[in-house]
């Protein structure tokens, strides 16, 4: 990664009729970046992806690609290639020729065209397998060739619509390291689409959250983590509790806050926020809370409650607390470290939470 | 048997027999009889039911038949390139350009449940020397004397037959266009191909199998046709079929008549694989 | 990115060939209406009389006799059969499947004078007459394939959960067929039946070699075809035929999409 702006996006905007697909997109990514769009289907992130690679034009604002206005070049001319979310692997043609069918275009020698598509192949770990037909390929091995079929133009851009959303879990993880590995190899920037949190964070440098049109948020997956920018992205991203909060001080980045149930902590001001105010929403991820049958010690803030349900997960176990002055039960998730399940419905329990662990959310007005 | 009758494989055997069995007994029986009446001979008032190759021998050497078997294929070929070439842009605007397909659709096969017969003279009135084209044009200015090129030959008939059998061919492209997955086409732009280009290298290569069914489901018919040839072919449009039926009817010599459509079965069978093989073996050059 | 309006010339092409379409089956009903015996411009007047001269012609009424009852004994016999066979490939997998489906597909791509000289041959070597009866044996045959891939649709799109379900609530085979198949694919019959009659009523070649001295409507045309002074009756004739063709093909539309969609 270098410090020089492959594609510079600014204010796009896209209506399809009276509905707004997407509204006010900025962005710049780095060469040699991985970067997601992570949304909820029909956010508008797709159209995004779409906009870049030319496949839709749109009706505001302006895309760049190295340096060069893409207003009037066609998909065709761009210096982009898809990996699409079908994989669009010709079905008349063999996996050679899969590959080879943009290089047909480049007035390349019969030689040279063979050295690339069998470098191609060895790359996304399918070499010699050139003579193969289409309909005979897996599911991974389809996305392995809709891969090397882009990779093989070397575009300075690789678009990838929802490319793992086709596989099951497993070969999902396998692939997931390994288009991470093929990218820093390549050092080629990769824009991908997707809607799985889990696969943004694993294999994002950056990642830009986007809900109704627009992008919330655009960071590094731990601080997207970590700090949050709304109740949506924080939701959006692994789980979340939600709890009311009012600001009694603040100062020097940190405030005092009264958090429902948990009574006064002192936490830290979000710079992501861009709504602040008194009356505050402050979340806490399930893992960073603890439990116990006792009063747990060395906390800054506690609370007591009844285990209203559990739920086991296989690596964590998951309880449920109601507690008085919260609306919602609070989640807690436990790793199962010793195989044991050590509350019941109904029992009484301790949470402890300290103050590093509250994320300040902004406003509550702001928020739904 | 009962319990055959309770599995999937009965069931299917059972329900789908009467349908098939009909058309097969009905395919397998005129058949075989044509076939036994090709080796008989017709004398004065009877058939001669010794086993010979006259028929054969007679079909191959007269050159009235074999003139007939090629212009029928001719003009059949005319007709499947003419028809398929006229078809394959209104299949494409239907599945790519227009929202309305159903509309589309309906509109195109609306003519062609009017009576086949009176289409095909609709063609002889159109086409006539006092026809309604010449009387129009006559009429309008445009020409001082009737077209007399237009009636009784083999243009008359390639025209009319591809009227005729235009939503035969518009069909099975347009499912076949229907077929090509949007992606696919998206995909090759990406790659870099003009939109020419992406007919030439992914249309068209998917839509062969829509153009081999058209072609055949035309093609085969076609070189049996005995209304258009009789209505607007007059002597120089004749075809095969014109002759069967001279022998099954006024000639009264079905040995021969059976011969000849033996024959002309068997050459419409080669030409039709013969275009099958080369069609495909075409596509699959594409890459 | 600019929006560039292009000249739509494939809409412009697609225009014209619908004229092309058009052209001649219009001008039946069109000179039918003409008062003078040659078809031909200029027009010379709006007459009916053409259409009055229609009736009372015994020859002409027992040819459409003919063809009625020929049209609805096919419908009925080319769509119950089609009715199960299309049964059978949609919702059962056996041996054989592929080529049944392949066989009763056949008669569309035998021609037509092979398909009528070879059952010409066929029936009188049976001792079987030319008649109505070999009519629609013939028309049978014709029709099947057409009845076959409309019930195919039909039942393409019924859900088979449906009869599932039906079992699973107690009822027997039968009750389920009654009860829940025939209702739901009832639209895909109806328009298997029209468009089957409609083939019937408008084949000739095959009625011309297995008539007899029964003609049905198509055959008794082609008899008058030949006079130039029949021409404005055939004319008439063939205006009302056209029309109750696509009376009849546009309700078998009509059912044919409330078959798939009510699905």
């Amino acid at each position: 990664m270098n410090d020089q702006n492959i594609i510079e996006i600014s204010k796009v905007e896209k209506r399809f009729g009276t509905f707004t697909a997407v509204s006010d997109f900025s962005l710049d990514l780095k060469e040699g970046e991985f970067f997601s769009l992570l949304g909820p289907s029909g956010c508008g992130k797709t159209t995004a992806l779409r906009m870049i690679a030319g496949f839709q034009d749109h009706d505001a604002g302006t895309i760049c690609i190295g340096g060069q206005e893409m207003a009037d070049i066609p998909a065709n001319k761009r210096p982009t290639n898809m990996v699409f979310q079908s994989y669009a692997i010709f079905p008349h043609l063999n996996v050679g020729d899969n590959v080879a069918f943009g290089l047909r275009k480049l007035g390349l020698s019969r030689a040279e065209i063979k050295t690339r598509v069998a470098d191609a192949l060895d790359m996304v770990e399918l070499g010699g397998l050139q003579s193969r037909k289409a309909d005979e390929l897996s599911g991974g091995q389809r996305q392995r060739v809709a891969l090397a079929r882009a990779l093989v133009m070397r575009p300075k851009v690789l678009l990838l619509d929802e490319p793992l959303s086709a596989l099951d879990k497993n070969l999902r993880e396998t692939m997931q390291l390994e288009m991470r590995r093929l990218q820093q190899r390549l050092g080629i920037t990769f824009v991908m689409v997707t809607h799985d949190q889990y696969e943004a964070m694993t294999m994002s440098d950056r990642i830009g959250v986007m809900f109704a049109g627009k992008l919330e948020q655009v960071d590094k997956p731990e601080v997207i983590y970590a700090r949050p920018c709304n109740r949506q992205v924080a939701s959006f991203i692994g789980g979340m509790n939600f709890l009311n909060a009012r600001m009694t001080g603040d100062g020097g980045g940190r405030m005092d806050v009264d958090v429902q149930g948990f009574g006064a902590l002192t936490i830290d001001v979000n710079p992501n926020v861009r709504i602040h105010g008194t009356d505050l929403l402050v979340g806490i991820r399930p893992e960073q809370l603890e439990i116990g049958a006792d009063r747990p010690e060395g906390y800054d803030g506690y609370l007591q409650g009844t285990v209203s349900d559990v739920a086991f997960y296989g690596e964590s176990v998951h309880y449920y607390v109601q507690a008085p002055g919260t609306d919602d039960p609070i989640a807690v998730a436990v790793p199962n470290y010793f195989h044991t399940v050590d509350h019941k419905r109904g029992d009484t329990v301790w949470l402890g939470v300290q103050n590093a662990s509250i994320i300040d959310l902004g406003a509550r007005e702001s928020q739904k | 048997m009962a319990g055959f009758l309770k599995t999937e494989a009965g069931k299917g055997l059972a329900l789908s027999a009467p349908a098939s069995l009909y058309v097969g007994l009905l395919v397998a029986g005129p058949l075989g009889i044509l076939v036994a009446y090709s080796f008989w001979t017709q004398t004065y008032v009877d058939i001669d039911k010794t086993l010979t190759w006259a028929n054969y021998i007679e079909a191959a050497s007269d050159p009235l038949v074999r003139h007939l078997m090629l212009r029928s294929i001719a003009i059949a070929g005319a007709v499947t390139l003419a028809t398929v070439a006229l078809a394959y842009p209104i299949a494409y605007f239907i599945a790519f350009r227009t929202q309305k397909k159903t509309l589309w659709l309906l509109l195109i096969t609306i003519p062609f449940w009017s009576s086949y017969l009176l289409r095909v003279f609709s063609w002889k009135l159109i086409l006539g020397f006092n026809g309604v084209m010449n009387s129009a044009l006559l009429t309008t200015g445009v020409i001082d004397e009737p077209l007399t090129f237009l009636l009784y030959n083999e243009f008359a008939v390639v025209l009319t037959l591809a009227h005729a059998w235009a939503p035969f061919a518009i069909l099975p492209i347009y499912v076949s266009l229907q077929k090509v997955d949007r992606a696919l086409l998206e995909a090759a732009t990406d790659l870099g191909c003009s939109k020419l280009e992406r007919f030439l290298r992914v249309t068209l290569p998917l839509t062969i199998p829509g153009i081999i069914a058209a072609s055949l489901i035309i093609f085969i018919p076609t070189v049996g046709d005995y209304v258009t040839p009789s209505l607007v072919g007059g002597s120089q449009g004749k075809m095969i079929a014109n002759l069967i039926q001279v022998q099954f009817g006024p000639a009264n010599n079905w040995p021969l008549g059976a011969t000849l459509s033996l024959v002309a079965m068997a050459s419409v069978g080669f030409v039709a694989i013969l275009f099958v093989v080369t069609t495909t073996a075409l596509g699959r050059r594409i890459r | 990115m600019k929006i560039v309006t292009r000249f739509p010339w494939l809409l412009v092409y697609a225009i014209a060939y619908l004229i092309f379409l058009y052209a001649p089956v219009l001008l039946l009903p069109l000179f039918s209406f003409n008062d003078g015996t040659i078809v031909a411009f200029p027009m010379k007047g709006f007459t009916l009389k053409w259409y009055a001269g229609l009736s009372g012609q015994e020859t002409l009424l027992q040819a459409m006799v003919n063809s009625l009852i020929v049209g609805l004994v096919t419908a009925t016999v080319a769509t119950s059969l089609g009715l199960f066979a299309a049964r059978a490939y949609v919702r059962y997998q056996f041996k054989g499947r592929e080529v049944s489906e392949g066989l009763v597909m056949l008669p569309l791509v035998i021609p037509g004078i092979i398909v009528a000289s070879s059952m010409l041959v066929l029936f009188l070597s049976m001792g079987l007459k030319p008649s109505l009866t070999t009519v629609i044996l013939g028309h049978v045959f014709l029709a099947l394939p057409f009845a076959v891939s409309i019930m195919k649709s039909a039942f393409d799109d019924f859900d088979q959960s449906l009869e599932e379900a039906a079992f699973d609530l107690g009822e027997s085979v039968i009750g389920t067929f009654r009860r829940v198949t025939l209702p739901i694919v009832a639209p895909g019959i109806i328009a298997s039946l029209l468009v089957t009659f409609t083939v019937s009523f408008d084949e000739f070649v095959l009625a011309f070699f297995l008539s007899g001295n029964q003609p049905t409507l198509p055959v008794y045309i082609w008899s008058q075809i030949r006079f130039p002074a029949k021409l404005p009756n055939t004319l008439a004739l063939g205006s009302l035929l056209l029309l109750a063709s696509v009376v009849l093909l546009l309700t078998a539309e009509y059912f044919r999409r409330r078959s798939t969609k009510s699905a």
